[in-house]
């Protein structure tokens, strides 16, 4: 059976983006406005721009609707105190005197096109839109600085048109494509650890529970029962609320809720295994435990625990997503829960921005659909009967 | 007469189990069916009564005195079975669905194929346990409420109900204890005596074909290459598989 | 006489069990916290004084021991205390509470296993067409989609883009008047909620039909029901659902809990007045009284919904006898 199929070929290229994730810088910083819509959502509003102009002068052209903001960070620095300074923004038809600079020998300009100060002195009244003024016309514009003694720029301009990136940004200003693909990382991390850490789990007491049966079988069997009779999702709210909200406090805590189907899989394997024919024969031939263990139980089993594995990850990443869906992980972490929850929470839907919902519900449904689809050929590899049904 | 004739059947996975099989069942005799483990005997029973799985396709004609039956519509075939041909399958087998009691089961094949009264029905039901040995009471029971050789007789009872001409049983004593199937032998005889039935036993055991059965048709590899008075096939087997089989059979009797 | 009640016998003392551990979970976890244990038995917001007055009175001054043994016998009887944030009792709030839960949970349920087991039954019946695949994609769907970008989504299409439902609350404010025009207000707000439910739901219900009907009309039993010439409807039916009827009776008390889970989440998306949302809101809001309570109660309605799962199976399978199980 070929390995490489869709399935594991798409779990491979996430394991590389997410290792690939610290690339992509900080995440949870704001690049752009919030709530911006995708870059291809609406072509009218024309593509932001970010420039920078070392020379005294920057000139660029606009051709779209009026942008939504703009901004001009930097420093200016003049040979001289200047008598007169100022920085100007020239449009087709009108110039626009932003900063008086003078009577300073370093000026940090900070200005955005928000700012009420700013509105005062262009001379408008603080509900105008600044953007739509200025950029009113299309054709060419040109930032910059008109004094009498030599300036030094560092100045960055950029023009924000409400559109941002593949995705958008979310309430915060943050690139929403970035984000989903730092949480590949979380999910992936959640999912394996939490499972990994059940399977062992799972696997050592259901083979002690098999292999020694009596008290030591009855009372992890009755362990078992009981924790699966808690109701799930009620307990890991109550156990996150209390204890913390980190990400391995999440792993630790699916874990302990997860090991109890893996234990009951093993003990049974154990139980059979230990009642089979051919381990009395081994045992009769003299094979010790050890050898019966690692060449005949490990490979009868493999593909079941794979399977018990590759199924369990899909109930950790739905766990961790829900308990950071309902605000219960750290902010900091880019969760596609906690995406899906500052969505909810933030607006999304007074705002109408669905950008902000697809990316990570259908990156959590991609990554289960995956993982349960290479569980499932797990199962059959080990029970020939569910082949048989698959391929009737 | 049943008459089976050039009756090939192959499952949806391709395999060819019967080819060009031909018998002949005539009324009030038991022919016995032998061969051993995937000859095509038990497949040639259910491709005659057309229950292979589907996608299975069978070719040839099976004839019910002189009725054809692939001849039939689906709804003919249904309606005819049961009534001109019944079924009982292996011992080891559950002829009954497990959460239904006998009566229901009995009396859902009476209320499909024939028309009496609830009481009338009820009344033959219990008639027809006694004929095989159970008492009515037997029918307020569940399958799992009965041992094998009570399942195996409560199945004959049941396939008797709408008093067919015909009926092919699938290895009827298989997994019986000896004594238990000698019973079931000589019930499955004096039904076909009394009732003048034609019956179509399938078996892989020579012995116990050869005391009971009036003819016996050999199948091997999925064909029938020999049949013959089951005194005549003792004695003198023509085919080299036959032979095989009867010097076996000496064999365990020495 | 000894065989005759030992297995519901177990049956009891393990549900007590798991009570006992929910209730030692919610005494010690709310007690282990870090910083003032008194913080989380304790309004916040009480002077010194009273709160030494109701140390006393809480007796949390005794011993741990004894006041664990207060605390259980308090639950048992359903003396929950005063909630933090209202300031009512708590078993007022869930009272309250818990008529909205049960009537998102039971239609949605419901509606999910009819569903479900139809389509499960049709793709066994006729295999290979189209319902084999629509079961296979739903059951996809049950198990990979988080349940609240299914019903994210269903708001962003029928709340928000085409505004026929409403975005959050279980009733309108203010609440109509008059009976009818309350039941349809009813009917209005929970419509999202369990068609998000069903649809994230019967996926899976299909998928596990399919496969027992499959399995069932495998045996030779059909084989003989069919050779009887009965009605193919018949044998489906009559014969083999009939006989796959007791484990999917089962499956459909233990999924209870699994519904009950989720409604927490559900709650959440649609702001609905319901105990999931209680138990959040109770937990973020370090109210511990309400959120225990509430867990409790959860606990409870879970343990008696497994016992249910059991006995009911007794009465659905012939073969397994309420009285003879050992």
């Amino acid at each position: 059976m070929s390995f490489w199929r869709l399935d594991t070929l798409f779990l491979a290229f996430l394991s590389l983006l997410a290792l690939l994730t610290p690339l992509l810088g900080p995440v949870n910083e704001a690049v752009a406005p919030p709530f911006c819509k995708p870059l291809w959502l609406d072509h009218e509003s024309g593509k932001p721009l970010s420039l920078n102009a070392k020379d005294n002068s920057l000139s660029f052209t606009w051709e779209s609707k009026p942008p939504k903001t703009f901004s001009v960070k930097g420093t200016v620095t003049f040979e001289d105190v200047p008598k007169s300074a100022s920085l100007l923004l020239a449009g087709p038809s009108k110039t626009y005197k932003l900063v008086d600079l003078a009577g300073y020998r370093n000026f940090d300009v900070d200005i955005d096109s928000r700012d009420v100060p700013l509105k005062l002195f262009l001379g408008l009244s603080p509900f105008v839109d600044v953007s739509s003024v200025i950029f009113s016309e299309r054709g060419a514009y040109s930032l910059f600085i008109a004094s009498d003694v030599k300036a030094h720029v560092d100045l960055n301009l950029n023009i924000y048109t409400g559109k941002w990136g593949i995705f958008g940004t979310d309430q915060r200003g943050r690139d929403v494509f970035r984000l989903t693909l730092a949480g590949i990382r979380i999910s992936l991390l959640v999912g394996i650890f939490a499972t990994l850490i059940a399977s062992t789990l799972g696997m050592g007491l259901g083979l002690f529970a098999g292999y020694l049966g009596g008290l030591a079988d009855s009372s992890i069997m009755r362990g078992v029962d009981v924790l699966l009779a808690i109701p799930t999702l009620p307990i890991l709210v109550v156990i996150s609320g209390v204890w913390g909200r980190g990400l391995w406090q999440i792993v630790f805590v699916l874990s302990i809720f997860s090991w109890m189907g893996t234990a009951r899989v093993v003990r049974s394997l154990t139980l059979s295994l230990r009642e089979a024919p051919y381990v009395e024969g081994l045992r009769a031939l003299g094979a010790p435990t050890g050898y019966i263990l690692a060449r005949h139980f490990i490979p009868e089993a493999m593909p079941l625990l794979l399977a018990q594995m590759a199924l369990g990850v899909p109930g950790a990443i739905l766990a961790e997503a829900g308990l950071s869906f309902l605000g219960l992980s750290d902010p900091l972490m880019p969760s596609w829960g906690r995406m899906l929850h500052e969505a909810q929470v933030f607006g999304a839907f007074t705002s109408g921005a669905w950008w902000l919902i697809f990316p990570p519900g259908l990156g959590i449904a991609s990554i289960c659909l995956a993982f349960i689809s290479v569980g499932r050929r797990f199962e059959e590899m080990a029970d020939p009967r569910l082949r048989e049904m698959a391929e009737r | 007469m049943m008459r089976i004739s050039s009756l090939s059947a192959t499952y949806p996975n391709g395999f060819n189990a019967v080819k060009k099989a031909d018998l002949k069942l005539s009324s009030g005799e038991i022919l016995a069916l032998v061969g051993e483990s995937g000859s095509g005997k038990s497949t040639l029973i259910y491709a005659s009564l057309g229950l292979l799985p589907k996608g299975s396709s069978v070719s040839g004609k099976v004839f019910f005195d002189d009725i054809e039956f692939f001849a039939l519509p689906k709804e003919g075939q249904r309606k005819i079975r049961w009534k001109k041909v019944s079924l009982v399958l292996q011992g080891t087998m559950s002829s009954f669905t497990p959460v239904l009691t006998i009566k229901r089961q009995f009396l859902e094949a009476m209320e499909e194929h024939l028309s009496l009264t609830p009481g009338e029905a009820m009344a033959k039901a219990v008639e027809l346990l006694e004929e095989v040995g159970l008492e009515g009471n037997f029918l307020a029971r569940y399958p799992h409420e009965m041992s094998g050789g009570q399942k195996q007789r409560c199945a004959i009872a049941m396939a008797l109900c709408c008093d067919p001409d015909y009926l092919l049983a699938d290895e009827p004593t298989t997994a019986l204890d000896v004594i238990t199937q000698a019973e079931i032998m000589n019930l499955l005889k004096g039904i076909a005596k009394r009732r003048n039935m034609g019956i179509l036993m399938v078996t892989h055991d020579l012995a116990l074909a050869s005391s009971t059965a009036d003819e016996i048709c050999v199948m091997y590899q999925g064909c029938t290459i020999e049949t013959e008075r089951s005194d005549i096939i003792i004695k003198s087997p023509k085919q080299p598989h036959t032979i095989a089989l009867v010097r076996s059979l000496s064999m365990m009797e020495e | 006489m000894n065989t005759l009640n030992n297995y519901w016998l177990r049956r009891v003392l393990s549900s007590l069990l798991v009570i006992a551990v929910v209730l030692s979970l919610n005494f010690f976890l709310f007690r282990l916290m870090p910083g003032d244990p008194t913080g989380s038995l304790l309004d916040p917001r009480f002077s010194p004084e009273a709160k030494q007055e109701l140390l006393k009175s809480y007796g949390l001054d005794k011993p741990l021991s004894q006041q664990f043994f207060m605390y259980v016998k308090q639950m048992l009887a359903f003396r929950f205390g005063i909630s933090f944030m209202s300031q009512r009792p708590v078993w007022q709030e869930l009272a309250e509470r818990l008529p909205n839960t049960l009537l998102l949970l039971f239609p949605a349920l419901l509606l999910s296993a009819v569903l479900g087991t139809l389509l499960g039954v049709a793709a066994a019946k006729g295999r290979g067409r189209l319902t084999e695949k629509a079961v296979l994609l739903s059951g996809a769907i049950s198990f990979s989609f988080p349940s609240f970008f299914v019903q994210l989504v269903l708001l962003l299409l029928l709340a928000h883009a085409f505004p026929i439902f409403p975005l959050r609350g279980s009733l309108s404010v203010p609440p109509p008047t008059g009976f009818w025009n309350l039941v349809v207000d009813r009917a209005w707000h929970m419509a999202l909620p369990i068609a998000s439910l069903v649809l994230l739901g019967f996926g899976s219900w299909a998928l596990y039909v399919r496969n027992l009907m499959v399995k069932v009309l495998g045996e030779d039993f059909i084989l003989l029901a069919r050779a009887k010439g009965l009605r193919e409807n018949e044998v489906l039916w009559g014969h083999a659902f009939r006989t796959a009827l007791p484990p999917i009776v089962t499956i459909f008390f233990l999924s209870l809990p699994g519904v009950i889970s989720g409604a927490v989440i559900t709650e959440t998306v649609f702001s609905l007045h319901g105990i999931g949302k209680f138990l959040l809101d109770s937990v973020l809001g370090h109210d511990y009284p309400a959120a225990g309570a509430a867990f409790y109660l959860m606990s409870l309605v879970t343990v008696i919904c497994n016992l249910l799962a059991d006995v009911v199976y007794t009465f659905v399978d012939p073969r397994i006898s309420f009285r003879r199980l050992r």
